[in-house]
């Protein structure tokens, strides 16, 4: 053991390039790993993180808010259907949102939606983590992603063109529509929003229907029940439709196949790393056998070598993420993952544990006898 | 060199692993860099193809077609502009379309444009009802004289052509007159419809400089972009290329320092080597373009597998599921990089080599 640390600290150079190429994987790896989580947080956050259990869509929405429209006709057939409670409307729309504490604008996704007296209706963001909910006209919650950008309780939000200003009374968590801000607001306010837009623009319908289902009833069984009513209807549980949102089976499917090629050179780097390393001091390894030295010990030796290195790897790469997942990225707010620092601490050990076996196979294959004739198992 | 090489020829199994590291390696700089490629393609296709000088948003639209919006009036003042030779109006729409022999709940998403100047590539502006069709739609079943309906209306549009590189927002476009669009905008999206001769951009066609002219001619009315600067400013396009080129260069950094890392090994397993070699009157120069030469075949070994493994995923990965564009502007950028991070990755090697001492051959074992 002590043999295996002294030769670290002779080898810097040598160690120090490995530590600091599993240290830039881990790196990108955790990196990439809070951009895919905060790329579907940001991207369909508001309808994960909003009151309605059950949201129906049109299936010309193809699942998107905005696309869908549901049609008085369609209205009234989710309202008829058996094991339906509570039903709201939920409008959604991109506008230029210029806050009068910036001189910049934003693209902000509103989502109007039957707020009642109480601002609790369907559609609500779930959770708020400052202020309350909008009560009045003109009022809306913000997503916190946003507060710092003239979006936070206090501030007023100008709607161009038509310069409808909305006053942000709350703050919502992890609530965010198309990587933007995203303002809920009520459907009176809403429309009012549409009007001032686009003078042209007739009273749209309902993009989707929150739905909650009547006691008793779950809301896969509320779920069945809608898509029985029609081949137009697409009633969807929240997570559901969170989840099979366009593009983010893409995005996952995209980032699972980059996980996996830097999974996969992790393993290989150490790997290739302590099978050179053991071949070269072969000679040294076959005199240690000969003079006593167990092959365990050699083992352990390598195994606590490739412990330390891999360990000091993923100290040094989870340094380096720590700073970049405090930053924003664009529109992007990226956090720290903590499950995915031990998931993939733990996973690359021991992926990088396994490779080096390769070499402890060359240490245990080491005849003590060679040292008479001055060969190494490396030659 | 002549060493180098042959040492590859009748030792292959010693750069195995690195060639497996570097294949890797290159597979994911060719991956993600496709992965770039195909989302910038699939999102600004339509805008690139617009055959103009400038494109002409409404003030407050933040360079969103959705949310622009240019008045007759506006139009005049455009049109008006020193340098403008013709201006167009552009519009669209994006909805789900019923493609006839698909099941009822599996819509295609396509986005509409009405347009007055054909983008490149596009014929002339077609009959009403009907619209010339990307080709991306094809996987969707789209075929040529099929109508399609669009949106919750069931607007019908007759696919009288295709036409290539022209998706928007990840969607397949449909071109059509100016007022099929009108039509079926009204029809299916209320809250957007938009009055006879409204847009919700123009392209201009004009002198090389227009688009830096039209804004103030306009009182600030406008917001003008050439067209390049209009496939930019597509909200999301520029943060996707940074996070990407910022991606790709940690992954070039990780094959440099790998690189270093394998042959800076070599280098000290044949110290001795170097040693006898350098006795016998070889040059440390021509040591090292030996390492040098080595690991150039190494990385075009393995980024000529990683080339064809990216090809062969290109044409397997269903289409519509993964935005990925591979081309060989993207492999030939691969591999330049990879080839440069190698070479800079022997570099570290450099100074072992130099220290290799002449007299140190000298009593060692054979």
């Amino acid at each position: 053991m002590f043999l295996a640390l002294r030769e670290i600290g002779r080898a810097k150079a040598r160690f120090g390039l490995l530590v600091s190429a599993i240290a830039l994987l881990v790196f990108l790896i955790l990196f990439q790993q809070s951009l895919q989580n905060g790329l579907l947080t940001s991207f369909t956050g508001a309808v994960k993180n909003q009151s309605a259990p059950v949201l129906v869509y049109s299936v010309d929405g193809q699942r998107v808010l905005q696309a869908s429209v549901i049609t008085p006709d369609l209205e009234q057939r989710v309202r008829s259907t058996e094991g339906v409670g509570e039903v709201g409307a939920i409008r959604q729309g991109t506008f230029t949102g210029a806050p009068l504490t910036e001189s910049e604008n934003f693209d902000t996704s509103v989502i109007g939606y039957d707020a009642g007296a109480d601002g609790e209706g369907l559609g609500a963001p779930a959770s708020l983590s400052e202020g309350r909910l909008p009560t009045r006209a003109f009022e809306g919650v913000a997503s916190a992603a946003d507060a710092r950008n003239g979006y936070g309780v206090g501030d007023v939000v100008r709607i161009v063109p038509g310069d409808a200003e909305i006053s942000i009374v709350g703050i919502a968590q992890e609530a965010q529509l198309n990587v933007g801000p995203t303002i809920f607001v009520s459907n009176e306010t809403y429309l009012e929003l549409v009007a001032a837009v686009n003078p042209d623009a007739g009273v749209p319908p309902p993009n989707v229907l929150g739905v909650a289902p009547a006691v008793g009833v779950t809301d896969a069984q509320v779920v069945e029940a809608i898509n029985g009513q029609s081949l137009e209807l697409d009633a969807l549980t929240r997570s559901d439709a969170a989840a099979k949102t366009p593009g983010v089976a893409q995005v996952q499917q995209s980032f699972a196949i980059i996980f996996l090629l830097y999974a996969l050179v992790v393993p290989c780097v150490t790997g290739l790393f302590f099978l050179i390393v053991t071949f070269q001091k072969a000679g040294a390894l076959t005199l240690l056998r000969a003079i006593g030295a167990s092959a365990r010990s050699l083992v352990w030796s390598l195994l606590l070598q490739a412990v330390i290195i891999l360990g000091a790897g993923l100290a040094l790469g989870i340094l380096l993420y720590l700073p970049v997942s405090q930053t924003r990225l664009g529109g992007l707010e990226l956090q720290f993952e903590e499950g995915a620092v031990i998931g993939w601490s733990i996973a690359l050990l021991a992926l990088g544990l396994v490779s080096s076996l390769f070499a402890a196979r060359r240490v245990l294959k080491i005849d003590p006898m060679e040292a008479t004739t001055g060969r190494g198992v490396g030659q | 060199m002549k060493i180098a090489l042959l040492e590859l020829r009748r030792r292959p199994g010693r750069f195995l692993m690195a060639a497996v590291i570097m294949t890797l390696i290159a597979i994911l700089l060719m991956f993600l860099g496709g992965l770039l490629d195909g989302l910038i393609k699939s999102s600004t296709g339509a805008i690139r193809a617009q055959d103009g000088q400038a494109l002409v948003y409404s003030q407050t639209s933040e360079a969103s077609l959705l949310r622009s919006r240019i008045e007759p009036a506006l139009r005049a003042a455009v049109e008006d502009v020193d340098g403008v030779e013709r201006a167009g109006g552009l519009g669209v729409v994006q909805l789900g379309a019923r493609v006839p022999g698909k099941g009822p709940r599996d819509l295609a998403g396509v986005a509409l444009f009405g347009f007055e100047i054909p983008p490149k590539g596009v014929p002339d502006v077609p009959p009403r009802g009907t619209a010339y069709a990307d080709e991306t739609l094809k996987s969707d079943g789209v075929e040529q004289d099929m109508t399609l309906l669009l949106g919750p209306a069931r607007s019908p549009i007759q696919i009288v052509g295709f036409v290539s590189d022209t998706s928007f927002s990840g969607q397949g476009s449909l071109w059509a007159s100016p007022e099929t669009w009108r039509q079926v905008l009204g029809a299916n999206r209320p809250d957007a419809r938009l009055a006879e001769n409204v847009f919700q951009a123009l392209v201009v066609q004009g002198d090389e400089d227009v688009a830096s002219r039209i804004d103030p001619a306009t009182d600030g009315r406008t917001d003008s972009y050439t067209i390049e600067g209009a496939v930019n400013a597509i909200p999301g396009v520029e943060s996707q290329r940074n996070t990407f080129n910022q991606i790709l260069g940690v992954t070039i950094a990780i094959a440099l320092v790998v690189i270093a890392l394998f042959f800076a090994l070599i280098t000290v397993e044949r110290t001795a080597l170097y040693g006898v070699l350098k006795a016998l009157g070889g040059r440390s120069r021509t040591i090292f373009a030996g390492l040098v030469t080595q690991a150039v075949v190494v990385t075009l070994i393995a980024a000529a597998i990683a080339g064809s493994a990216v090809l062969v995923l290109d044409a397997v990965i269903p289409a519509g599921s993964i935005p990925l564009d591979i081309s060989l502007g993207r492999i030939a950028i691969s591999v330049v990089l990879l080839l440069a991070a190698a070479v800079v990755g022997c570099g570290f090697s450099l100074r072992r080599v130099l220290r290799v001492d002449p007299a140190s051959a000298i009593g060692r074992g054979s």
